[in-house]
């Protein structure tokens, strides 16, 4: 029984090895990223809000948002458009697609079915993200157990975005000598039509040098049944970068023993 | 002088980009082969982007020491690479609401070698993908083409462009990269059914199984996804390139059989759907017809939308009208249009008789990727259009 357990586990790609370098398409990926959180105008770290528009979102300082100097300004859901008002004209705002109005950019995202709108301002104060040195001994591949039966429920995206994600399965992670299940969830991106295979999880390094509700990591198919597992990805929800976004409840289950120490830590004020 | 010398040695040049490369985007399934054509012009050099041997703009080309950017202008994406010897290594990269979505892209000179279609694969094929256990439908259409194998996908609203194929024994790839879609299908023969992958990106991955067209509908019929109030004239008013408002009862509509064209200039199947338009408009217009087109734009800004809008007319050579109608989604673009029912496709002709009314609305378009689809799509608008004419 104990050799069935692990030959369904997902098994080390490399053993333990001394901390180095990320290979160069992470590096370059974590450069980009570095990059964007550091400059972009929409970069996570000048989130300032990200609220439901549900039957109406008043923008100024007596509404959700509390954005100075828009008293009046409004964005309305009518139909399937998100709208803005109170400033002139009612204009329509595009979906993910920045609108700017004064010092902050207006995204709106979410689903069609129910909207949110994320506020942006760039002079918010930035800080560079960091990792843990590589570890391929991090680096998992093997099988995805389908679920039993299809199943969805709704949760938050990384980046704080309720939306319907379906159940893909499990995955065994031999870690800390034992192997622990975790579930897989297909979360769509309403902005590109595409999904990931998404696991979110927490381990030991949440209650100083991660972030303390858990990290998100894809799976990346490897052709078949086969996917690789690289805690050396393992990323932030958005919340980590600002206290606009929702944060996701950790999933039921997902928790490794012992310290995963790769991928993205938690920069703290 | 030594110090010099050494600054000198440091900096490394690129060498001439220009030319054809084969290129190819390192999607998790697997190699998506494309072609990047770089040409020089006037202070610089442009990209083009080519599938199957059709092509197009991609934007400039930025030399920086010893490595290259193509801006891919429409998209807020690049493809930056370093040039070494006769090869570009790098990434493609597009900046999403979640941050930069990367794939490693490489390249070298030259073309891609073709590669024959086997007699067993061509033709139609129905496609049912199945994602978590919900399936939908698309048509594959593969042919042998004058760069080799190539392909269509084909889905309710139309098809993505044209796909370069290879193939390798009884197994096939066929790719599409437009600088912003990122789409594959890898399959092989089992039987008489082929299965495989549809990968979207560098790793949306949804299988597929495909069987040869019977004859039976697999998609939605095109006149079927759209309805429209036929009780009353069909009414619009948008302001044209020039700013002046033009509406449905315009001189140049009146007592006129009239193709609506709802199109985006950021939509590559409405690129397909314009020049035939065009070819209706010189043909037909001394008998009474016309085609207006109602632009549907990335900013709804006039200013920044007009540019773009000036552009694709240029590029096609339209002659008849343009209108700025609004911003570019379906949930967006449905409410200026409050006649219509159903609306989801860009593009969408809607063909009006003489006396204004809407008697038929085709959703999404069929590109000349899709064969004999795109032929009878063609035979089918024109004999509307006579019809009416005749009326």
């Amino acid at each position: 029984m104990v050799g069935r357990v692990l030959a369904l586990c997902l098994a080390a790609v490399a053993a333990p090895a001394a901390a180095a370098q990320a290979p160069p398409p992470l590096a370059a990926e974590r450069a980009a990223f570095a990059d964007w959180l550091a400059t972009a105008p929409t970069s996570p770290f000048a989130a300032v809000a990200q609220q439901p528009i549900g039957g109406g979102l008043s923008l100024g300082p007596d509404g959700g948002p509390g954005l100075e100097g828009l008293q009046g300004a409004r964005v309305n859901f009518e139909g399937e458009r998100v709208v803005l008002t109170g400033l002139g004209t009612p204009r329509p705002l595009p979906r993910f697609r920045p609108t700017r109005l004064g010092r902050y950019l207006l995204v709106p995202g979410g689903t069609a079915a129910t909207p949110v709108l994320t506020v942006f301002d760039s002079s918010r104060a930035r800080k560079a993200p960091r990792w843990y040195a590589h570890d391929p001994s991090l680096e998992f591949v093997g099988a995805l157990t389908p679920p039993v039966e299809a199943s969805s429920r709704r949760l938050l995206t990384p980046d704080g975005v309720e939306v319907e994600a379906t159940d893909a399965g499990t995955v065994l992670v031999p870690l800390g000598g034992v192997a622990t299940r975790l579930r897989v969830m297909r979360i769509p991106d309403p902005a590109t039509g595409e999904s990931e295979l998404e696991v979110f999880f927490r381990d030991s390094t949440n209650a100083g040098e991660t972030y303390p509700a858990g990290r998100f990591v894809a799976l990346i198919p490897q052709g078949g049944d086969r996917y690789r597992l690289d805690f050396n990805r393992a990323r932030n929800p958005f919340c980590a970068y600002s206290s606009a976004y929702a944060c996701p409840l950790p999933w039921q289950g997902n928790l490794l023993p012992g310290h995963v120490r790769a991928g993205e830590q938690y920069v703290k004020d | 002088m030594l110090a010099t010398t050494a600054a000198l040695a440091l900096l490394a040049i690129a060498p001439d980009p220009s030319g054809p490369w084969r290129a190819v985007l390192d999607l998790a399934g697997g190699p998506l082969r494309f072609e990047v054509t770089i040409s020089r012009e006037t202070g610089g050099f442009r990209a083009e982007l080519c599938n199957a041997g059709e092509c197009a703009p991609a934007g400039p080309v930025r030399l920086t020491g010893d490595s290259i950017v193509i801006d891919l202008t429409d998209y807020a994406a690049t493809i930056a690479a370093r040039v070494s010897d006769d090869s570009l290594v790098g990434a493609y990269s597009n900046v999403g609401n979640r941050g930069p979505r990367l794939i490693p892209f490489r390249a070298a000179r030259g073309r891609w070698e073709a590669t024959s279609l086997p007699a067993a694969l061509a033709g139609s094929w129905d496609a049912t993908l199945v994602t978590d256990g919900r399936s939908s439908p698309r048509i594959f259409v593969l042919s042998e083409g004058a760069r080799g194998a190539e392909g269509a996908v084909v889905s309710n609203t139309g098809d993505y462009g044209r796909f370069h194929g290879m193939v390798a024994g009884d197994s096939v790839a066929f790719s599409h990269f437009d600088g912003s879609f990122v789409y594959m299908f890898t399959a092989r023969l089992d039987g008489d059914t082929l299965r495989g992958t549809f990968h979207a990106g560098l790793r949306t991955q949804t299988p597929f199984t495909a069987v040869r067209s019977a004859g039976r509908a697999h998609l939605k019929a095109p006149t079927e996804m759209t309805s429209a109030d036929t009780t009353e004239p069909f009414r619009f008013a948008f302001p044209d390139l020039e700013g002046r408002l033009v509406a449905h009862d315009d001189p140049r509509f009146r007592g006129r059989v009239v193709v609506v064209d709802v199109f985006g200039t950021w939509c590559s199947t409405c690129h397909y759907a314009a020049p035939i338009l065009e070819s209706f408009q010189r043909e037909y217009g001394p008998r009474g017809f016309t085609v207006v087109g109602l632009a549907y734009e990335v900013t709804g800004d006039t200013a920044v939308d007009g540019v773009l809008v000036r552009r694709y007319r240029e590029k096609f050579g339209l002659t008849f009208p343009l209108l700025l109608a609004g911003m570019g989604t379906a949930e967006l673009a449905a409410p200026t249009l409050p006649q219509l029912n159903g609306f989801t496709a860009f593009p969408t002709t809607i063909f009006l008789a003489r006396d204004g009314r809407v008697r038929r609305v085709h959703a999404g378009f069929y590109g000349p990727a899709t064969g004999a689809m795109h032929r009878q799509q063609v035979a089918e608008f024109r004999a509307v259009i006579e019809s009416l004419l005749r009326e």
